[in-house]
């Protein structure tokens, strides 16, 4: 075997020139892993690094192993049935069960309630006063659209696979289950139950892990994730600070009201703030949750990716799970509250409530 | 001898199996056990392992414009019949030949309407564009066992070891398709070496 054979191999040795000719041209065909499942965090273009998960992935998918042939061919056709009162599917009422296509709306009333059965990789609630369109159903995009209302997506399949769009953010399955609800004025929120979701604007991700809630505004795109045991003083706060100017009065705030269910947060500012604010950030995190051995002011600063992933691990910590979500959302009927729904925290027995 | 292999995911806190040796059990083979009971984050950590591969032999045997979707398909698949494989160490060779069986289905369904060849209906927008879609053409002409290892070093990056390593194929097997794929490629390219 001569030299030339090795880098056809290995790539040790001399190189070859007509393998390294083919692998310039021929590499334009390779997978580009925008699929890849990794939960990088993607903020206001500052800054990348791996997200932690909180909470372990849930068991889902278990019930179609075994169960269910594979999915070949052309994707499976989706269902919609009633679950109450009497949703409409386009202009027809729903009585029990029909398919759906791309284009089609299913519309709930505050008496009606609907479930699509996305294909064969999972299911979608519509819960009352709820505009759903039906986008794409090819096997590679399952793709719906939430004009408005509140759907519980719960997903078993690889991620990449299902897509909610909402006015201000798109939000892709990274695994198992969450709440999504869109207001009359196209705001947003999700709330994971299991899993990561991502919610993408404009070429940006923001991941999104079990036990937190990203709001989203039109125009903005999604803001910065939080426990669902923060404070409301301090997602006030947060909220002026992700989509109303960024003003360092905000900041201050979020840092003086921060406190152990608020330090995951704080976490996920890091790289999104200005250098010197940064500093601040860090000060008021060391003081709650004191940065792990190994992990340096200078690093973190220089939003280190491996510090950053060690501090966030903290995050699985015992002590924060009274701080997750679990988020058994409906949307309010009440017609005095005619924007936002009600996302409970069975954990925390918080309830957000915004009219 | 027991050994801790740590499978973080994906930042250091999440997975730590117990084994009996370190050889005797991959990593893989612990994601896929994981994978089996559930653990979402495991087989995403599978899936982007296994991506280059599924891609790359459909690649070397279906249309460029289907590869995407039925890569998803073979991933599903898996997911669905994780429960009936076996042998975890050998989730690489398993997942290969779902991928090969895959191209193989829709080419039944396709009922033969659709051919390879049709890469080449790609537009062009430079010559080497043009140059790359003939080598591909070219390369899809190859043999099964050829143009598929071919694909996996050429297209999608991965040395002969790693080739091995992913499809379960022997070494030996991988370097003798690399060499002679290699070599009735360059007489179809009229390269002389």
């Amino acid at each position: 075997m001569n030299a030339h054979n090795d880098y056809l191999w290995d790539r040790s040795g001399q190189e070859d020139p007509d393998v390294k000719r083919l692998e310039k041209l021929l590499g334009r065909y390779r997978l580009v892993s925008s699929a890849s499942p990794l939960p990088v965090v993607r903020r206001r273009s500052v800054a990348v690094w791996v997200m932690v998960p909180l909470a372990a992935a849930a068991t889902l998918f278990i019930a179609v192993i075994g169960g269910k042939d594979a999915a070949f061919g052309p994707p499976a056709s989706w269902n919609v049935s009633r679950v109450t009162g009497a949703p409409v599917v386009d202009s027809d009422r729903l009585s029990a069960t029909t398919k759906v296509g791309e284009g089609d709306w299913i519309q709930t009333d505050d008496s009606s309630e609907a479930v699509i059965s996305v294909g064969t990789i999972g299911r979608v609630q519509v819960e009352p006063n709820s505009r759903v369109q039906l986008i794409r159903m090819r096997s590679s995009d399952h793709r719906l659209a939430l004009a408005k209302g509140t759907l519980r997506a719960t997903i078993w399949a690889p991620p990449r696979l299902f897509f909610v769009e909402t006015p201000s953010a798109t939000a892709i399955d990274l695994g198992c289950a969450y709440t999504l609800t869109v207001d009359d004025l196209g705001r947003g929120r999700l709330c994971v139950t299991s899993g990561w979701v991502a919610l993408e604007r404009g070429g940006r991700e923001t991941v999104v892990p079990s036990g937190a809630v990203c709001e989203t505004r039109p125009g903005i795109g999604p803001g910065t994730p939080y426990f669902g045991g923060a404070s409301e003083e301090f997602r006030a706060a947060l909220a002026r600070f992700d989509f109303e100017g960024a003003g360092h009065g905000d900041l201050e705030t979020v840092l003086r009201v921060s406190n152990m269910c608020e330090v995951f947060t704080l976490w996920q500012l890091l790289p999104s703030v200005r250098a010197e604010d940064r500093g601040l950030i860090f000060d008021r995190m060391a003081q709650i949750l004191p940065p792990p051995p190994g992990v340096t002011r200078e690093g973190v600063l220089a939003l280190d990716e491996g510090m950053l992933e060690v501090w966030g691990s903290q995050f699985t910590r015992e002590e924060f799970m009274p701080c997750l979500t679990s988020c058994t959302a409906s949307l309010s009927v009440d017609a005095s509250q005619t924007h936002f729904g009600s996302v409970s925290c069975a954990r925390t027995n918080v309830s957000y409530f915004e009219s | 001898m027991e050994t801790i292999v740590d499978l973080t995911w994906p930042a250091g806190h999440l997975h730590k199996m117990k084994t009996q040796s370190p050889v005797a059990v991959s990593v893989d083979a612990q994601l896929v056990t994981l994978a089996r009971r559930g653990d979402r984050e495991a087989f995403a950590r599978l899936h982007r392992a296994y991506a280059s591969m599924v891609h790359g032999i459909l690649l070397a045997r279906v249309p460029r414009g289907e590869v995407e979707d039925l890569a998803q398909d073979v991933f599903m698949t898996a997911m669905q019949r994780l429960s009936a494989l076996r042998d975890d160490n050998v989730f690489g060779g398993w997942l290969a030949t779902i991928a090969r069986n895959r191209a193989t289905d829709f080419h039944r369904q396709k009922r033969d309407d659709v051919e390879l060849l049709d890469d080449v209906t790609a537009d062009p927008s430079s010559h080497t564009d043009a140059e790359a879609a003939h080598v591909l053409i070219l390369v899809k002409s190859l043999p099964e066992a050829y143009r598929e290892t071919l694909i996996l070093r050429l297209v999608e990056g991965m040395t002969g070891p790693e080739i091995a390593e992913r499809t379960g194929l022997t070494p030996g097997s991988v370097r003798v398709n690399l060499h002679r794929g290699m070599r009735m490629l360059r007489e179809k390219l009229g390269w002389t070496s």
